[in-house]
């Protein structure tokens, strides 16, 4: 807490002499703690506003894409490792509730231990071999394991093969009430959706946090202090996996089908693209980020063809004029303003 | 404390606009719209591909949905002068994207759906129709799965792969192959038709199947596929896949120096299949549905379709548009459009006058004839070889 | 087994010829990365731009073409090149320099941006159909020790191995050759040297760049087919490729390009063909934990 109240008051000298009005209440109102639970009572009283069942299935995706976005973040956000293959642990998530679920005709909450201990050993066997290296490597390695795990699932029997998995039981049933209705389906994703985001952001402050945070920031300097950067970067890489499988079982119950088309590259890419505008490390801007990918092609249908074009060359924008996304972590700006500088005066070193 | 206050009202505030606008919507408490009614236009929902690297036969099946539809609305409709009205949704074949667009029609009153091209992407909207009792007469997506469920609200006018891998045999032992060898781009539909036809290869007897492979998709180099093929001794090669990946294959194994015969299945019998494979395309095979350029008397349909859209009717434009005649047909033998007589009426639909011949419906929803004919490449474009009767 | 014996010849020819593309494309990948430690996500795209660039080329010039033979076609590459040469270097303008010195997330983010722009870009102009390659080269195959050899294959070969040895010699002879290899060691010393630091860079996108391009036209012209994500996965292989021999490093980039391919030919006559790509980044994956400085990499270290 202490930690917090310090990078907070750096915040407002940097920062405080910019900001006024508008702007000012504005950025007051996003850095209120109580932002989140303004979110989910807009999120519980949505489908009082409109309740068709497109709308509910659309809001469903978007809850279950913000998990997705707040597991990644904990990966890219906090820890500072690029993940390209992120997608592979949805898919490991649906798969294992989708063939658990489907053999044994359990509902798909019972599914929970299992998708768990399969994402920790994905996150082991991805992570284990790859935390070591330089961190660019770390990207397309991932990439190449979220491809593999993509035409494993093609090529398997025990996954459906191309066909992949259909008819996946409800996702709970007691006395009568079927989880499976949409609208009680949704309101559980929005309540497991809230308590993940929570969690995450919780880690993010936790002493893990802050380590993973120290390693985003200088991995050199982090070891040295006595860190142990890669059981941290492991740890960070697990947690991510964890999240993606809890997405992954609502995945699957929501969409009662998975085929390895689900998983493809450009789903990963999307969850970053989440994560980077929202503001990595920032959970509130990655939740806002997450909503804005999943539902501005809802909402900009005619421009479907131009969707990963704009996605493309927004991502291009964002890191040239702001680096730390739309919406970074508090605190982080004092270093970065640092590093543009340095940025701008190696740059203007170079044109003499 | 401040913060807390105005937490409190920022609260307020959301939940009075969200009650507010929820009186005149159709949110929980404003209660259900989107009734069937017995008035007004009649609405069909169709998802087909529109974005992704299948847009081009989505738009080819649009079209040819879009023109039955003025066909019937320009004759006065249906139902005492109801007309029809499409609406397309985009399934991208994708399982996520295809289901919101199935929540999408459901939500906007659709009645029955049309659509479906990609197997893997219409899978998961049975359901969804299904429980908003929506029939659906899918057009080309044709795995074996969609019927396995057995829902009775799901109809294929597109011949399934277990007929397509029977009109495959009759062709190979009329033509007295001896070796075959099968090769599918590892998708759903590709993989089932590869395992039926195996499968009945074998029961049959009186040829063999020398290699079963699969290839990945996207790529240009299929000089693997090939050795095993020329490795395999086969004297007809049947690719299961889709055109773009097809071509390839084709060219390079005539490159290579094969002299076997070729056949492809209705993923590669489009025309485009020769502008990838060059002149190695000639003479190649396909099991397919009748296309219009095969019928006669589709002269007059072809011209039509070229003036409303400017671009030649592809493979399944027809069966598109036979999908929203029949749709038209089942509504007026039921005489309304609720769920279960238009069910009742497709099953009774007998010998309906459609592009790939008299349709009736197998117990289980599927084409009774599955109207499967060989095609062969001339020229550049697909032409009847033999009608198989 | 004793199929798999009598196919060695054939599985070694089809992996060295696919391995020489790799290798043309690899090269861009290693080039940069030697340099300014820049992962150019961007650059499989390259190569499909060129495609294209060939394909709108040859659509314009039509049915003169087939009267001038193999001379249009590499002069049609050679103008393709160039396109896509300065295309490299708008890219690197635009997208990379703006970020030179700012954390390696942001600079690989915005590679991955990039990319993205540059496919629904083509696809958006062209439309995402495949297009069917106007012209395509033909020819018969000989047998070179039980192996199908075609002619076309022959004459590509040639083509790549001639713009290899003109690009190490560029590297190894010429004064901005040096200043390449002066900058990979290190940029700030360079600078302080006197050396256009800039202008080398934008030297060696457009040389990479270049090198795509001329790829992406030998391909459409051998395989016939074009699309707009053509250049994804074989960007992947080529940065594979660059990693097996070792990469910023010229000729570890080349062998590492017909190594891959060799091992993918072996691999998926092996265990069959649908796993092609999964063996592939197998391999990456296997080297990256094992050997990451590659067959010919000497020993890197993280920037700071």
């Amino acid at each position: 807490m202490t930690i917090d109240n310090s990078t907070e008051s750096i915040h407002t000298v940097e920062g405080g002499g910019k900001k006024r009005g508008a702007a000012a209440w504005i950025s007051s109102v996003f850095e209120n703690k109580y932002i989140g639970l303004v979110a989910l009572a807009i999120a519980l009283l949505m489908p009082f506003l409109i309740a068709t069942p497109y709308a509910i299935n659309i809001m469903t995706t978007a809850a279950i894409f913000v998990v997705l976005a707040a597991g990644l973040n904990i990966v890219v956000g906090y820890c500072g490792l690029l993940d390209l293959g992120y997608i592979a642990f949805l898919a490991v998530g649906a798969y294992t509730a989708g063939i658990i679920a489907k053999a044994f005709e359990l509902p798909v909450l019972f599914t929970l231990p299992a998708v768990v201990i399969m994402c920790i050993l994905a996150g082991l066997i991805i992570g284990a071999p790859t935390l070591r290296l330089r961190s660019d490597y770390l990207a397309i390695v991932t990439l190449g394991f979220g491809e593999i795990t993509r035409i494993t699932a093609n090529n398997l029997t025990i996954t459906g093969g191309p066909s992949g998995i259909y008819n996946i039981p409800g996702f709970l049933s007691i006395g009568g009430i079927d989880f499976q209705n949409p609208i009680i389906f949704y309101y559980l994703t929005v309540l497991i959706v809230a308590g993940l985001v929570l969690a995450a952001a919780r880690l993010g402050k936790s002493r893990l946090g802050r380590a993973w945070k120290f390693v985003k920031e200088d991995e050199d300097a982090a070891e040295a202090m006595g860190i142990h950067t890669y059981k941290v970067k492991l740890l960070a890489y697990i947690f991510g996996a964890v999240w993606g499988g809890f997405g992954g079982m609502l995945f699957a119950s929501h969409l009662t089908a998975i085929s390895p088309m689900s998983f493809v590259f450009l789903q990963s890419a999307l969850v970053l693209m989440a994560v980077v505008l929202g503001g990595m490390g920032n959970m509130k801007g990655v939740v806002l980020g997450a909503l804005a990918i999943s539902l501005l092609p809802e909402l900009l249908r005619d421009f479907a063809a131009y969707r990963y074009l704009l996605f493309g060359l927004l991502l291009v924008v964002v890191m040239v004029f702001r680096p730390q996304g739309l919406w970074p972590p508090r605190g982080a700006e004092a270093e970065r303003t640092k590093a543009q500088r340095e940025a701008a005066a190696f740059a203007n070193g170079l044109k003499k | 404390m401040n913060s807390r206050k105005r937490t409190l009202g920022m609260l307020g505030v959301a939940t009075a606009v969200l009650l507010a606008t929820s009186a005149c919507s159709g949110g929980l408490l404003g209660g259900g719209g989107g009734d069937k009614t017995d008035s007004g236009p009649i609405i069909i929902g169709m998802i087909v591909p529109t974005s992704g690297s299948s847009a081009p036969t989505g738009a080819s099946m649009a079209n040819g949905a879009k023109m039955a539809v003025d066909e019937i609305n320009k004759a006065g409709g249906i139902l005492d002068g109801r007309k029809l009205e499409l609406q397309i949704a985009d399934g991208a074949c994708d399982a996520q994207q295809a289901v919101a667009s199935a929540n999408k029609l459901v939500s906007s009153g659709v009645v029955i759906s049309v659509g479906g091209y990609c197997s893997g992407a219409t899978l998961p909207t049975l359901p969804i129709f299904d429980k908003a009792g929506i029939p659906m007469i899918i057009p080309a997506a044709n795995s074996q799965d969609l019927v396995k469920e057995g829902l009775k609200s799901v109809f294929l006018i597109n011949g399934t792969g277990l007929q397509q891998s029977t009109a495959a045999l009759t062709f190979i032992k009329k033509q007295g192959y001896k070796a075959v060898a099968l090769v599918d781009d590892n998708t759903s539909y590709s993989v089932d038709i590869t395992t039926e036809t195996k499968k009945q290869i074998e029961a049959d007897g009186t040829s063999k199947v020398v290699l079963k492979t699969s290839v990945n998709a996207g790529e240009s180099d299929y000089s693997s596929a090939v050795r095993d093929i020329m490795g395999s001794g086969a004297d007809l090669l049947y690719w299961t896949g889709y055109y773009q990946e097809g071509g390839l294959i084709i060219d390079q194994l005539r490159k290579a120096g094969y002299t076997g015969d070729i056949m492809v299945a209705d993923g590669s019998a489009d025309p485009t299949l020769a502008t990838i494979a060059g002149p190695a395309a000639e003479g190649v095979y396909a099991t397919m549905t009748p296309t219009p350029n095969t019928i006669k008397g589709a002269e007059g349909w072809i011209a039509d379709y070229k003036a409303a859209f400017g671009d030649d009717p592809k493979p399944y434009s027809t069966q598109s548009y036979d999908a929203v005649r029949l749709a038209a047909a089942a509504f007026t033998a039921a005489g309304n459009t609720k769920t279960d007589d238009v069910i009742k009426a497709l099953e009774g639909i007998k010998d309906f006058d459609a592009f790939s011949g008299p349709l009736s419906f197998t117990p289980e929803h599927t084409l009774a004839n599955g109207g499967f004919v060989i095609l062969v490449m001339k020229d550049g474009d697909f032409q009847l070889f033999d009608n198989l009767q | 087994m004793a199929q798999f014996i009598s196919d060695i010849p054939q599985v070694f020819w089809d992996g060295l010829f696919v391995g020489s593309f790799y290798a043309l494309i690899a090269l861009g990948y290693s080039m940069v990365y030697g340099i300014i430690k820049l992962l150019n996500f961007a650059h499989g795209d390259i190569y499909m731009v060129g495609a294209f660039i060939g394909y709108t080329i040859l659509t314009a010039i039509g049915g003169t073409f087939h009267m001038l033979g193999l001379f249009a076609l590499i002069i049609v590459m050679m103008i393709s090149m160039l396109i896509t040469g300065v295309i490299g270097v708008v890219v690197e303008k635009l997208a990379y320099q703006p970020l030179r010195g700012a954390p390696r997330l942001a600079v690989l983010i915005t590679a991955v941006g990039a990319s993205f722009a540059l496919e629904y870009g083509v696809a958006a102009i062209a439309s995402p159909n495949p297009r069917g390659f106007p012209v395509r080269l033909d020819g018969d195959f000989v047998l070179v020790l039980g192996a199908r050899v075609t002619i076309p294959q022959i004459i590509l070969m040639l083509i790549a191995g001639a713009l290899m040895i003109a690009l190490d010699t560029y590297i190894r002879r010429t004064s901005t050759g040096r200043a390449m290899r002066a900058i990979s060691l290190d940029m700030k010393g360079s600078l302080l040297m006197g050396v256009k630091v800039n202008a080398v860079i934008s030297r060696t996108f457009f040389i990479g760049s270049a090198l795509a391009g001329a790829a992406g036209v030998m391909a459409g012209a051998y395989y016939g087919k074009i699309d707009f994500l053509m250049g994804f996965i074989i960007g992947l292989k080529a940065f594979t490729a660059a990693v097996i021999g070792g990469i910023g490093n010229i000729r570890g980039a080349m062998l590492g390009g017909l190594v891959l391919g060799l091992v993918e030919s072996f691999g998926s006559e092996l265990v069959g063909g649908q796993w092609r790509d999964a063996f592939a980044f197998a391999v990456l994956i296997l080297f990256l934990t094992l050997r990451p400085t590659g067959i010919l990499g000497e020993r890197v270290t993280e920037r700071v």
